[in-house]
């Protein structure tokens, strides 16, 4: 199933105003794709790779739309500050955020250094913050808007993952749920979307006998697509989704 | 050479005539370990196969896994050694399967262990390639981890990459090609061309000096083989280097050998065999150079400045002790000393990473072992643990970037950080020990289904194989006496 094809039927995005941090690849890229095919303008943001940006960038013209495209870190607000800034100027406003951008490192504790967990926290935990306050000046002015986490069944499950990792995804489950309390009265719905493994990504690299213990214990007996947790995404965003807020969705294959 | 003690019993053969004798292995005086025997014909013969009896005992003790054969080929008849095919006795499946697909050779090495035949050379048909991959991956379940591709010099068949591009096409995890390196050194675009199969080159380096290099392969190719190696660096072809240690002639060398593999980024083991006396070459070779496994575990300790001690091997659990001794060395990127898995692991849990495998695998049990070696190190801080856990730390950034790597990617970055030397006996007939025998897990794989351990292969099979040695004879009736017909006890006496 193709990217788009998965964003059939979760609502109609014309015009939305959707960004997406670390959007150049993996399940980002998916993300941006469906917005841009359901009609969204879209924004991306990313921190390294050029070479991968530009691909995301004509994956978006593909289906039509021109993306804006932003580097920088998640964890510099500045940069930060200065996406939204943009970005409300150019569309004049933000309907949907998707705090996508993560990073980890495969470490048992013993060579998890004060550094390594600063680094996982502050892109994972901090960048969503960061860029869930500033889009907030935004939609609260606006009575409306989606934030959407990207969590990991790391914090779901009890499995081997690296526990800076699995922490930080954890935080996201607090701040979803927090930030879902504090900002429901303006309209804003705050959500958390918990997918399992993907066959891109980590699970490419994971020794076969990872994946091996994975699907055993997950009923659908395969790895997810980045294009099924699209989907799931978009409708999370969606308009027709407006009473859901606070919640934790696990696309896992059913782990 | 007087014995003092008995360390065991096991049948041999007769250096002259081949046949199977009783042999007893026994402790000298000087506690050496002497394998001593006495043909009806050709009379008593005695030879040294180790220096040090309390090594000999020790490693002798270390049981391999069994894993017999899923396949059986040949019934019981003559008794072992010669009912190989594998017969019923057999207690190893082919771990590494080697395929001779041409008995044609460019070099006539005076250290050639084996017999090839370059009038009107044999060369492997594809479809007999196809046939035999078919049955080695039936045998195996579907999946090979190795496949050893050699000849004569597999280089000299005229469609060797066609028959390399089916092991790709039937995905066996490491194809290995055993070269002398001519062809390759004087072809780049050959050498591309593995690069792109992902074959991994086996290249026999002997040397470093010219002299040495042509009383042991008749040609000094010294300067070929550094052209050969920088060629395969440039492409990022993962090599082996296979010398052959000869007593007083290149084991002086064999540290410099382990320090250029360990500095070589492409170059992943480095494969070190004892000289065995048979075959075209190695049985008219004069006898003094004969060393043994423990012997060259020292001349390693000694050439490395102690880098690899004996202690820092431990005997390959799909094989017989005595035959395939396994370390393996942590690089250190910035250049620093590399650090020997056993410096951080112990020899149980090397052995249990293994996983009953030739070459370390990611697998829960390495993850586990390597694991529990980080927390232990972080626990206890000792010497050197600091030094240890940043490199493992280094190394688990380069497996597992934040841009994944591909399974196939991670384990090439493993495999250039984590390298494995190895030292691998070979038996000839003087040598020879059928309790040695029953465990090989090297064999000679043919399409018509057989699988000769390589040993018995070389010393027995391959002379009276009309497609591989020049004037093949027959087996003549009145040969292969005195097989055994029981299965070798392996015990200490």
């Amino acid at each position: 199933m193709r990217a788009e094809e998965s964003s059939r039927g979760t609502g109609d995005f014309d015009g939305e105003r959707c960004l997406v941090t670390g959007g150049s690849r993996g399940l980002g890229r998916a993300i941006a794709v469906a917005f841009a095919a359901a009609g969204a303008r879209v924004a991306i943001t990313y921190s390294r790779d050029d070479a991968d940006a530009e691909e995301a960038r004509a994956a978006i013209a593909a289906v039509g739309t021109e993306a804006l495209v932003f580097k920088g870190s998640v964890a510099d607000s500045a940069h930060v500050d200065a996406v939204v800034r943009a970005l409300a100027e150019r569309w004049d406003g933000i309907d949907v955020l998707v705090n996508n951008a993560g990073i980890t490192q495969v470490l048992p504790v013993a060579l998890v250094d004060e550094a390594d967990w600063d680094e996982v926290m502050a892109v994972n935990v901090k960048g969503a913050f960061l860029f869930a306050k500033a889009v907030l000046r935004v939609m609260i002015r606006a009575r409306s808007g989606r934030i959407l986490n990207i969590g990991n069944f790391a914090s779901e499950r009890m499995i081997e993952a690296p526990v800076h990792y699995a922490a930080s995804k954890s935080a996201l489950r607090g701040l979803t749920e927090s930030l879902a309390r504090e900002v429901g009265r303006y309209g804003i719905t705050v959500n958390l979307l918990a997918p399992g493994l993907l066959d891109e990504g980590l699970a490419r690299m994971l020794p076969e006998h990872r994946v091996k213990e994975y699907l055993e214990q997950c009923p659908a007996g395969r790895l997810g697509t980045v294009a099924e947790l699209a989907g799931a995404a978009l409708f999370l965003v969606s308009r027709g989704n407006s009473f859901m807020t606070g919640a934790k969705v696990a696309v896992d294959g059913g782990l | 050479m007087t014995p003092e003690r008995l360390l065991h019993e096991t049948t041999s053969l007769c250096g002259t005539c081949k046949n199977a004798v009783p042999a007893q292995v026994v402790e000298s005086a000087e506690g050496e370990v002497w394998m001593q025997k006495s043909c009806l014909d050709h009379g008593p013969q005695q030879v040294r196969i180790a220096e040090d009896a309390g090594w000999y005992e020790r490693t002798r003790l270390r049981l391999p896994d069994i894993a017999p054969p899923r396949r059986v080929a040949t019934d019981l008849d003559h008794g072992c050694p010669f009912d190989c095919g594998p017969c019923a006795a057999h207690r190893q499946r082919a771990r590494l399967p080697c395929v001779s697909i041409t008995s044609a050779c460019n070099l006539d090495c005076p250290i050639c262990f084996i017999h090839n035949r370059n009038t009107d050379p044999y060369h492997m048909a594809e479809e007999d390639f196809a046939r035999l991959l078919d049955q080695l991956l039936a045998d195996e379940g579907g999946h090979l981890d190795v496949i050893n591709i050699t000849g004569g010099d597999p280089t000299m068949h005229p469609r060797m990459l066609a028959l390399l591009e089916r092991c790709r096409d039937a995905g066996i995890g490491r194809v290995s090609l055993c070269t002398n390196g001519i062809r390759l050194a004087a072809d780049e675009d050959l050498v591309r061309r593995l690069a792109e199969l992902d074959v991994r080159v086996a290249l026999s380096f002997q040397s470093f000096d010219q002299a040495t290099d042509r009383d042991m392969q008749g040609a000094s190719l010294v300067d070929l083989k550094q052209r050969c190696l920088d060629l395969l660096e440039k492409h990022g072809v993962g090599t082996t280097l296979i010398p052959v240690m000869t007593a007083g002639l290149n084991d002086h060398e064999v540290g410099r050998i382990i320090r250029m593999g360990l500095e070589r980024p492409n170059v992943r083991h480095i494969e070190i065999h004892t000289m065995s006396y048979t075959g075209q070459g190695g049985k008219d070779r004069p006898r003094e150079g004969r060393t043994s496994m423990d012997a060259v575990l020292r001349r390693i300790e000694e050439t490395t400045g102690g880098l690899l001690r004996p202690d820092h091997f431990v005997p390959s659990p799909c094989a017989h002790p005595l035959c395939y001794q396994i370390a393996y060395v942590l690089s250190d990127p910035d250049g620093g000393r590399p650090i020997p898995f056993l410096d951080f692991l112990t020899a149980e849990e090397m052995t249990a990473g293994l996983s009953g495998r030739l070459y370390l695998e990611p697998s829960p049990a390495l993850e586990r072992a390597v694991i529990d070696a980080i927390d232990r190190h972080w626990v206890e801080q000792r010497e050197g643990s600091e030094r240890t856990l940043h490199l493992l730390k280094e190394l688990l950034g380069r497996m597992f970037p934040r841009r994944a790597l591909s399974r196939a990617e991670a384990l090439r970055v493993g495999e250039t950080a984590a390298k494995a030397v190895y030292v691998h006996s070979h038996m000839d007939e003087e040598t020879f020990d059928v309790e040695r025998l029953i465990h090989c897990c090297d064999l000679s794989c043919t399409p018509d289904g057989r699988q000769i351990p390589i040993c018995a292969h070389n010393v027995l099979y391959r002379e009276r194989e009309p497609l591989l040695a020049e004037r093949a004879q027959p087996w003549p009736e009145h040969e292969r006496a005195g097989g055994v017909r029981g299965l070798p006890v392996v015990a200490a006496s």
